[in-house]
């Protein structure tokens, strides 16, 4: 059994008592220590990068350097916040979560500093998009498992309550443009730095339990960080990061590959389907079945831990790649991904086109960070198919500013929806055994699609000289996204036609 | 230019480069009520004498050559309303930031000043006190220098910047017709104006984990005890 202890040694450095009453208290009490910080984590994390639009104005006039490779200091930014991820798992197993957590506010803390000497737009590229983009990953991936972790009893609230302060992120755009206007970038980016480096102390909160039945849990959830070397983030989770559910259902999905259980698990993983319903009625089911993992994986604990040391089976499952239906669905994640950013870098930068002011510019982000937060309807799956088409047709026109409100409303709608979209249709598609591993896929195609739309965009706009073509784009590519549905029912046909075969 | 039965008076503006010869007219719509008013155009206030009347409308031509030929023309309808179309004739507008430029000390700065038709001379004028001072680049080559990227657009490059560069700059562009100018604002601040705010953060941060780091000591060294 010490093989199965391993280096778990964040559950052993609480004091000695172990298992005491004392320490159980003092890890429950502090389970809310652990909803703020990931709470704040989203405020900051989402918040820069959604401001980066303002930032991306700025930079333009000041540094220089054409749309396009200004739009990729904040696409290397957001990406690596997707493709970031398994290499923070790794470091996350070695390190345990605080220190993981603390090195990454240090990262983005030391990213901003370093960028206010920055001169020149590959400095930033290094500076702001990589050192920033680790840093945020290791943020994001290390305050998600430890809530899992934590809120044990109450996962779904403080999971929900964690990822409002999304909604919070409205306020950070009229701030940065506040900042710029006393500071100018530098200034802000400063300022910026001493902001983020609030998440050191946050990180502190994240106390490693001691009980030792989340200490299984927590061995399994490690397992599961390991698997999610091959899906950094879900989709799911608002296309803002990885869940634990997620890796709550991998260590689900471990059992099943070594005993061949498929359908408790299924259960698990349905809940994984919706992670980030915020109705906690839904996660109420979910809730109890993976209560159960636990006590299913001690069941399986002594098979497990044989296989701990070999996931690399089902890591490089690459049969999602013989799949069409992987294709009809990466194809519209990607689609919608690329739609997804272009709009948050280019809409102040295209205001100003328009002759608003910057500080004007910022509202429109800000309006449409808050109106994301703010939609939950959860529309049948045809209504948000055609929901995304809708979206595109408004960005078309953006002349007037009285037009231009309701825009940003609309855009909003569209990533959310599509959100909540993606996973019921994995799992009507592909079914529930081999969803994470789709989802890996997906998710790394996403991270790259991430990484090149706002520069693609941008190159558009150096080679027309007007916005109104990488607003296009993402519109076009919003409305490529849904088409690949309408193949589906052929896919499926041709699926059926091989397994006859 | 048509004037309608409305009551608003119209307004147009024409930008010119060169010397030429333009011809300003105003006409009646037919639907409007006015019959057979009575036209008078003006520079300025200066009734002009050497108009042309057709069968609805009523021009005026100007030959263009210097500055003083340049200003506001209108026309004027009197019937039982009066109603007025007002011409302004003026140089190519210089565009330039109008928020302020933010820099810190040491710094460097650029101010960029452009226009849509070419200039024939661009001249920087930096404002101390109140008096407008020619800045020459060659005196001062190590703190000021001039570029002049084509023909519509020129940049201001200030080097090694200092508390006193701080302020109002003025862009002047030549046209054969007179000169326009552009006004732009610099601001220089020191590095302590943000870092104050960005140390009384790392202060709060500071605080915060050592009373963190403290309350761990202490609960630590509780249970060790208990």
């Amino acid at each position: 059994s010490s093989a199965g202890e391993r280096k778990e040694d964040e559950e052993l450095e609480a004091p000695a008592a172990g298992e005491s009453r004392g320490t159980k208290g003092a890890a429950g009490g502090w389970a809310w220590g652990v909803v703020f910080h990931f709470f704040l984590v989203n405020v900051l994390v989402m918040g820069t990068l959604k401001t980066f639009g303002i930032f991306f104005v700025a930079f333009r006039e000041e540094v220089g350097g054409s749309s396009e490779q200004v739009s990729w200091i904040g696409s290397i930014m957001s990406s690596l916040r997707f493709l970031g991820a398994p290499l923070v798992a790794v470091v996350c197993r070695r390190l345990g979560e605080r220190p993981t957590s603390i090195l990454g506010a240090g990262l983005v803390a030391g990213g901003c500093l370093l960028s206010t000497q920055a001169t020149s737009v590959p400095f930033l590229c290094f500076s702001m998009g990589f050192l920033l983009g680790m840093g945020f990953a290791c943020l994001y991936q290390a305050a998600a498992v430890m809530t899992a972790k934590r809120c044990r009893a109450r996962l779904a609230f403080s999971n929900a309550l964690a990822r409002s302060g999304m909604g919070l992120t409205f306020l950070m755009a009229p701030f940065t443009q506040l900042l710029i206007e006393f500071y100018g970038w530098q200034g802000t980016l400063l300022i910026f730095g001493g902001i983020m480096l609030n998440l050191v102390p946050s990180s502190m909160l994240l106390w490693p339990g001691s009980t030792r039945q989340p200490r299984r849990a927590a061995e399994n959830q490690h397992l599961g960080s390991l698997m999610a070397k091959k899906d950094p983030e879900t989709p799911g989770g608002c296309l803002d990061g990885s869940t634990h559910r997620e890796l709550q259902s991998h260590s689900a999905q471990e059992a099943p590959t070594v005993e061949g259980l498929v359908m408790p698990h299924g259960r698990d993983v349905s809940g994984a389907a919706n992670p980030c319903a915020l109705g906690r009625l839904e996660k109420s089911t979910p809730d109890s079945s993976s209560l159960e993992t636990p006590s299913k994986a001690k069941k399986s604990y002594k098979p497990l831990a044989a296989t701990k040391k070999e996931p690399s089976q089902p890591l490089l499952d690459f049969s999602p790649l013989k799949d069409p239906v992987f294709f009809i669905f990466t194809w519209s994640f990607l689609f919608s991904h690329l739609a997804y950013f272009v709009p948050f870098f280019h809409l102040v930068a295209r205001a100003r086109t328009l002759g608003m002011s910057s500080r004007d510019g910022s509202y429109l982000i800000a309006v449409a960070g808050r109106q994301r937060r703010l939609l939950h309807p959860f529309p049948t799956e045809k209504q948000r198919q055609f929901g995304q088409e809708i979206v595109p047709a408004m960005s078309w026109d953006e002349s007037p500013w009285q037009r231009f409100s309701p825009y940003p409303f609309l855009q909003t709608q569209s990533p959310p929806v599509h959100a909540r979209v993606a996973p019921t249709c994995w799992v009507d598609l592909v079914g529930v055994e081999k969803l994470h591993s789709y989802l890996g896929f997906a998710a790394f195609f996403a991270g790259i699609a991430a990484m090149g739309g706002p520069p693609l965009a941008g190159w558009l706009y150096d080679y027309t000289q007007t916005y109104v073509c990488s607003f296009l784009f993402a519109g076009a590519c919003a409305l490529i996204s849904p088409i690949s549905f309408f193949f589906e029912p052929s896919a499926q046909k041709w699926k059926l036609k091989k397994a006859n075969l | 230019l048509l004037l309608g039965a409305s009551g608003a008076s119209v307004k147009r503006n024409i930008t010119l480069v060169k010397p030429t010869k333009v011809e300003l007219s105003c006409k009646l719509h037919k639907n409007s009520n006015l019959k057979s008013p009575q036209v008078t155009w003006k520079k300025g206030n200066e009734t002009i004498s050497h108009t042309v009347k057709t069968e609805n409308s009523w021009s005026v031509q100007l030959t263009i050559l210097d500055s003083s030929m340049l200003g506001t023309y209108s026309c004027i309808l009197k019937g039982k309303e009066e109603f007025s179309a007002v011409f302004h004739l003026h140089v190519p507008k210089i565009e330039a930031k109008e928020k302020p430029i933010i820099t810190y000390i040491g710094d460097a700065a650029v101010m960029i000043c452009s226009t849509h038709y070419p200039s024939m001379a661009w001249t920087w004028y930096m404002t101390n006190g109140t008096k407008q001072v020619a800045i020459n680049d060659s005196l001062q080559a190590d703190k000021y220098v001039i570029n002049r990227k084509s023909a519509n657009e020129t940049r201001l490059r200030i080097c090694k910047l200092t508390k006193e560069d701080g302020g109002v700059y003025w862009c002047e562009a030549a046209f054969e017709l007179g000169i326009s100018k552009g006004k732009l604002e610099l601001k220089v601040l020191s590095i302590s104006a943000p870092l104050k705010p960005f140390l009384a953060i790392v202060a709060e941060v500071t605080i915060f984990v050592t009373t963190i780091f403290l309350y761990e000591l202490y609960s630590k060294k509780k249970e060790k005890s208990a």
